[in-house]
């Protein structure tokens, strides 16, 4: 069987609700089983990779850490919306890891050929 | 066709968990098949055999288990999004000495792993927020 080529898009906060948390947890989980994932962050989801939060004052789980096991797991797709960047003054050098950035037609073109997604 | 349907709201409260209900049986009407549900997210909570809603109202998690019955397709509920949310099986209960346990039959809890089986064993996905 081919694997199936999944996309998972990050939209929300990091914090606020577990959105973003549940979105890694699946995507790690994931990756043990399926070598062919792709990232996607998009809109206030571009907020999960802003270097620095500092979450447990607030009482959440600071699972930022987290994202650098991607790498670990060879999750390599991370694609994130230039624009979404852009709107919130975000430059590329301020994320968490390394990132592929993408214009809307890239973002497009990307989802496009992923089989199922997935939105957190 | 093959369908898996991934529902990430909870029975009530919001209405992504019914339409993925009614969206399982058009498909199995129109003479698809369901490979399976996975609830993650807020949608473990359909899995809790306490929701008692008014009598004259739906009541998800029964008909989630009528289904699933009648269609022989499992529904899986993931283990780590359940204990969180206070959705916990007999084994569960005694391994983390909780007096009480609330998971309706025959809903399962499992792993994420088991997501990725039913994505692999379906041609479509399908996410009800």
């Amino acid at each position: 069987m081919i694997e199936k080529k999944i996309g998972i898009i990050n939209r929300s906060l990091p914090h606020g609700s577990a959105l973003g948390r549940e979105s890694l947890d699946l995507t790690l989980a994931m990756s043990a089983f399926n070598e062919s994932l792709s990232l996607f962050f998009i809109n206030d989801g571009v907020y999960q990779l802003l270097d620095g939060h500092n979450p447990t004052d607030s009482l959440q789980k600071h699972f930022q850490p987290l994202f650098k096991m991607l790498e670990l797991y060879d999750v390599e797709n991370i694609y994130v919306c230039e624009q979404s960047l852009l709107q919130r003054a975000i430059e590329q050098s301020d994320l968490l890891i390394d990132v592929t950035l993408v214009d809307e037609q890239q973002l497009k073109t990307k989802l496009a050929l992923q089989d199922q997604l997935l939105s957190f | 066709m093959k369908f898996t349907v991934v529902v990430s709201s909870a029975p009530y409260g919001s209405q992504g968990a019914s339409s993925a209900y009614q969206f399982c049986v058009s498909a199995l009407k129109a003479g698809h098949q369901i490979v399976g549900v996975f609830f993650y997210q807020e949608g473990v909570l359909n899995a809790s055999q306490l929701v008692s809603p008014a009598t004259d109202e739906v009541n998800l998690p029964d008909f989630w288990a009528q289904l699933a019955i009648e269609h022989q397709f499992p529904l899986e509920v993931c283990v780590s999004a359940s204990l969180r949310r206070g959705i916990v099986n007999e084994t569960e209960a005694k391994q983390l000495s909780l007096a009480q346990f609330n998971l309706k039959p025959p809903f399962v809890l499992s792993g994420l792993g088991q997501l990725a089986e039913l994505s692999a064993g379906a041609d479509k996905l399908v996410q009800f927020l």
